[in-house]
C-alpha cells in the first residue's frame, strides 16, 4: 500500500511543476485572448479612438459603432439638419453631431435573422435525420456499412468551393439560388456527417438491454427507440446539435458565393460594413461582437463535449 | 513477435504474405501521400504533372484493398 | 398498463421457450427499420453532394461556361486535366498551398502539444483556462478573419504597434498584409491563433490516455523523465497527434474564408491558396469547365487523405 502511494506521487508532478506549467499556460491564454479582448473594445469606440496612435485602451465609451451597425446615413448641410426637429433617439443625436441624419435601418438585422433561420434550420433537420442514421448505423446490420459510414463522412471533406461550383448550377436550375431553403438544405448535407458519426458514438455508449428489456416487455422496435433511446441520448442530442449550429453559424464560403441579397447571412455582411472612406470599425466590431457572443457562451456549455466533435466522435474522452 | 510464427510465414509462400490487407494499405497509403507530395513540391514541373494521377491511383487502391480480407 | 403486462408475460414464456424465435419474428422488421432510418440521410447527400459532384465530373470534361449557357456544350476530353497540370501558375498556387499547410501544421502541433503537456501537469484552474484557450477555434474564421485585417493595419493596428514596440521599428515601417515576403506570414499567424487550440485538445486526449502505471514502471526501472517523454509519452500520443495533423492538413489545404477575407489572395498571387484560384476561376472568369477539373483534382486530392484520416481515427478509436 506505501509502496504503491509514492509510485503515485511520483508520476504527480511538484508544485513548482504545476506553478510553472500554469503560468504559462495563462500567459499563452492570455496573449491568444488579446484579439478578442479588442473586437469587443473596439465595438465601443468612437471611430477617432478606433483608428489612434498609438493603439488607445482606456478611451470613452461610445455605441456609435452599434449605431452605425443598425442605421444606414446620409450628409447634409448643417442648415438642413438645423432645419429637423429635435433628434430621435441616441444614434440620430449622434448622426447630427456628424452632419449626418439617419436615413433607415442597415441590412444587419435581415442578416443577422436569415443567419438564425438557416443555422436553425439546417441543426434540426441535421439532428433529426442523423438520429435516425445513427441507430440505425448503431443498431442493425447494414450492408456495407462501413463504406457508407465512410461515405458520409467523406461528404464533409469536400472543399466547399469545389461543391459550390455544382450547386451553384444546380440551385439556379430548380430556382434555390439564393433561397433561404436552398441554404438549410446545402447545411444540413453538411452537417449531417457529422450528426451520424457523433450520434453514432453516443447511441453506442447506450446499452441494447435496455431497449430488449423495453422490447421484452412488448414495445416494438420503434417505440423502444422513441420512448428508451431518445430519453438516454438527450444530451448527445443536445451536443451535436449545438455542434451543427456553431458550423451553420460561422459558414461562410457556401453564403458568400450562393446568396447575394435574399438570403445572405451575417459572415459575408459583416466584412462589406463601409463608413466612409474605407471600413468602419467600430460598426464592423459591433456586429462582430454580436455575432461572436452566442458563440461564446454555446463553447462554454459545450466544453466537456468539444473533443467528440472535433474528432467526429472517435476520441470520447 | 513469437518464434514458431516465423515458419508458418515463410510456408504460406510469397503472394499470401504480401497480399494482405495491412501491407497494401500502407503501399497505398504511401502512394497518396507521395501524390499529395508531388502535387506541391517547388522541384519539378514534371512530378506535378503525374501528381494527380499517383493520387487517384492511391486512392482508388485503397479502396479496392480496404475490402481485401483482413 | 394492463395490456402491456399482459402481452410481456407472453412474451416472456415465448422467450423461456424459444429464445431465438421471438427476437426473429421482430427482426424481421427490424431491416425495414433500419432501411426507413438510414434512407432518408442518404438520399439527402446523394442529392446535394454525389450528384452535383458527378456532375463535376462531367463538366470537367467540357467547355461549359456558366455565364453562357446558351453556347453549345463541347466534349473536350482531358484537356483541362491536361493544362492544370502542366500550367507553372497553378503548381505556383499549389506550392503558396504547401507554405502555408507545412508551416501552419508545423507551429500548430509544437504550440498544441506543448500546451497539452503543459495542461497535462493540471495546475490549479487548468479546466478554466483550456476552455479560455478554445474560444478562437470555435468563432467563424471568416468574421475574425476580417477583424485580423484591422489589428494588421500598418499606423493604427494592434499587431504592427505591439511589433513595433518589442522590436523597436516604427510600426508604419511594414506591412503585414501588403508586402510580398510577409503576407504569407501574415495568414500563418492568423490559422495558428485560431487552430492551436484544436491541436491542443486531441494532444490531451492523447497525453491522458496514457495510464500511470507505465511512468510508475520507468520510475521503478530509474528512466529519466528526458527519458520518459522520449520513450513513452510521445510514442503513446503519436497516433492522436497524427490525428491532428492530419486533419489541420486537410482543412488547411483546401483553406477558403480565413484568407479570403485576409489577403484575398493578395499582393499579386503570394497568398493565393488552391481554394482561392478555384473561386477566381469559377466565380470570377466564369470558366465553369476548367474550375470543375481543377475541383476535380482537389476534390481527389483531400478524398485520398480523408481515407488516411479515417484510418487514424479508427486507431485512436480502438485505444
Amino acid at each position: 500500500m506505501t509502496s504503491a502511494t509514492t509510485a503515485h506521487s511520483v508520476v504527480e508532478p511538484s508544485i513548482t511543476t504545476r506553478r510553472f506549467a500554469g503560468s504559462l499556460v495563462v500567459l499563452y491564454a492570455v496573449i491568444t485572448m488579446i484579439p478578442l479582448v479588442w473586437i469587443m473594445l473596439t465595438a465601443f469606440k468612437s471611430p477617432d479612438d478606433a483608428i489612434s496612435y498609438p493603439p488607445k485602451v482606456m478611451f470613452k465609451p461610445s455605441l456609435e459603432g452599434f449605431c452605425n451597425l443598425f442605421t444606414t446615413r446620409s450628409r447634409q448641410t448643417p442648415e438642413f439638419i438645423r432645419s429637423l426637429g429635435p433628434p430621435q433617439g441616441l444614434c440620430d443625436s449622434i448622426a447630427r453631431s456628424r452632419n449626418m441624419v439617419v436615413a433607415g435601418p442597415s441590412n444587419y438585422v435581415p442578416r443577422f435573422i436569415n443567419s438564425l433561420i438557416i443555422a436553425f434550420g439546417s441543426t434540426v433537420l441535421a439532428v433529426a435525420l442523423g438520429t435516425l442514421s445513427a441507430y440505425g448505423f448503431s443498431r442493425f446490420r447494414v450492408p456495407l456499412k462501413d463504406d457508407l459510414l465512410f461515405f458520409i463522412l467523406s461528404t464533409r471533406m469536400m472543399p466547399p468551393i469545389a461543391v459550390a461550383i455544382p450547386i451553384y448550377l444546380m440551385y439556379r436550375t430548380i430556382g434555390l439560388s439564393d433561397t433561404r431553403l436552398g441554404m438549410i438544405l446545402l447545411y444540413t448535407s453538411v452537417n449531417v456527417s457529422l450528426a451520424v458519426w457523433l450520434l453514432k458514438g453516443f447511441i453506442d455508449e447506450i446499452p441494447r438491454e435496455y431497449e430488449e428489456a423495453a422490447m421484452i416487455d412488448g414495445y416494438t422496435r420503434f417505440q423502444a427507440f422513441v420512448k428508451v433511446v431518445l430519453p438516454q441520448a438527450t444530451t448527445g442530442i443536445a451536443a451535436t446539435a449545438i455542434f451543427c449550429l456553431i458550423f451553420a453559424w460561422n459558414e461562410y464560403a457556401f453564403a458568400v458565393l450562393l446568396t447575394s441579397g435574399n438570403a445572405q447571412t451575417a459572415p459575408p455582411f459583416i466584412p462589406i460594413i463601409i463608413g466612409e472612406g474605407g471600413q468602419d470599425w467600430p460598426a464592423v466590431a459591433a456586429g462582430t461582437t454580436l455575432f461572436l457572443v452566442p458563440i461564446v457562451v454555446f463553447t462554454v456549455l459545450l466544453r466537456k463535449h468539444l473533443l467528440r466533435g472535433i474528432t467526429f466522435g472517435a476520441v470520447r474522452k | 513477435m513469437s518464434i514458431d510464427a516465423t515458419p508458418s510465414i515463410a510456408r504460406r509462400g510469397l503472394a499470401d504474405r504480401v497480399l494482405r490487407r495491412g501491407p497494401l494499405e500502407a503501399a497505398a497509403t504511401t502512394i497518396i501521400a507521395a501524390g499529395v507530395v508531388m502535387l506541391m513540391q517547388p522541384l519539378s514541373l514534371t512530378l506535378y504533372s503525374w501528381s494527380f494521377a499517383t493520387t487517384l491511383f492511391g486512392t482508388v487502391m485503397f479502396t479496392i484493398v480496404s475490402k481485401v480480407r483482413e | 398498463m394492463n395490456e402491456l403486462s399482459a402481452s410481456s408475460r407472453i412474451t416472456y414464456r415465448a422467450v423461456m421457450v424459444r429464445p431465438g424465435m421471438a427476437r426473429r419474428i421482430r427482426g424481421l422488421s427490424d431491416k425495414t427499420l433500419a432501411w426507413l432510418f438510414i434512407t432518408p440521410t442518404i438520399v439527402l447527400l446523394l442529392a446535394i453532394n454525389i450528384f452535383p459532384l458527378l456532375w463535376t465530373i462531367y463538366l470537367s470534361f467540357t467547355n461549359y461556361r456558366a455565364n453562357r449557357a446558351n453556347v453549345p456544350t463541347i466534349w473536350l476530353g482531358a484537356d483541362w486535366y491536361q493544362s492544370i497540370l502542366t500550367d507553372p501558375d497553378i503548381w505556383a498556387a499549389m506550392q503558396v498551398t504547401a507554405h502555408f499547410v507545412i508551416w501552419t501544421v508545423v507551429i500548430e502541433t509544437v504550440l498544441g502539444f506543448g500546451l497539452a503537456y503543459l495542461i497535462d501537469k493540471k495546475f490549479r484552474g487548468h479546466g478554466m483556462w483550456t476552455t479560455i484557450i478554445l474560444l478562437p477555434m470555435m468563432l467563424s474564421p471568416a468574421v475574425v478573419g476580417n477583424f485580423w485585417t484591422f489589428l494588421y493595419q500598418p499606423q493604427i493596428g494592434l499587431f504592427n504597434y505591439v511589433v513595433a514596440f518589442f522590436t523597436g521599428r516604427a510600426a508604419s515601417s511594414f506591412q503585414m498584409l501588403g508586402d510580398v515576403t510577409l503576407s504569407p506570414w501574415a495568414i500563418v499567424i492568423v490559422d495558428a491563433w485560431m487552430w492551436t487550440p484544436y491541436v491542443m485538445l486531441i494532444c490531451l486526449a492523447g497525453l491522458r490516455s496514457i495510464p500511470d502505471y507505465i511512468y510508475e514502471a520507468a520510475e521503478v526501472d530509474r528512466a529519466s523523465k528526458w527519458r520518459q517523454f522520449w520513450s513513452i509519452t510521445l510514442p503513446m500520443a503519436l497516433p492522436f497527434i497524427m490525428l491532428a495533423v492530419l486533419f489541420r492538413g486537410i482543412e488547411n489545404f483546401k483553406m477558403f474564408d480565413m484568407v479570403n477575407l485576409l489577403t484575398g489572395g493578395g499582393p499579386g498571387s503570394t497568398t493565393e491558396v488552391a481554394s482561392i484560384t478555384l473561386k477566381r476561376a469559377a466565380f470570377e472568369s466564369w470558366r465553369t469547365g476548367y474550375s470543375s477539373a481543377f475541383a476535380i483534382i482537389l476534390f481527389v486530392t483531400v478524398f485520398g487523405l480523408a481515407n488516411i484520416y479515417v484510418k487514424a481515427l479508427n486507431k485512436v478509436k480502438s485505444r
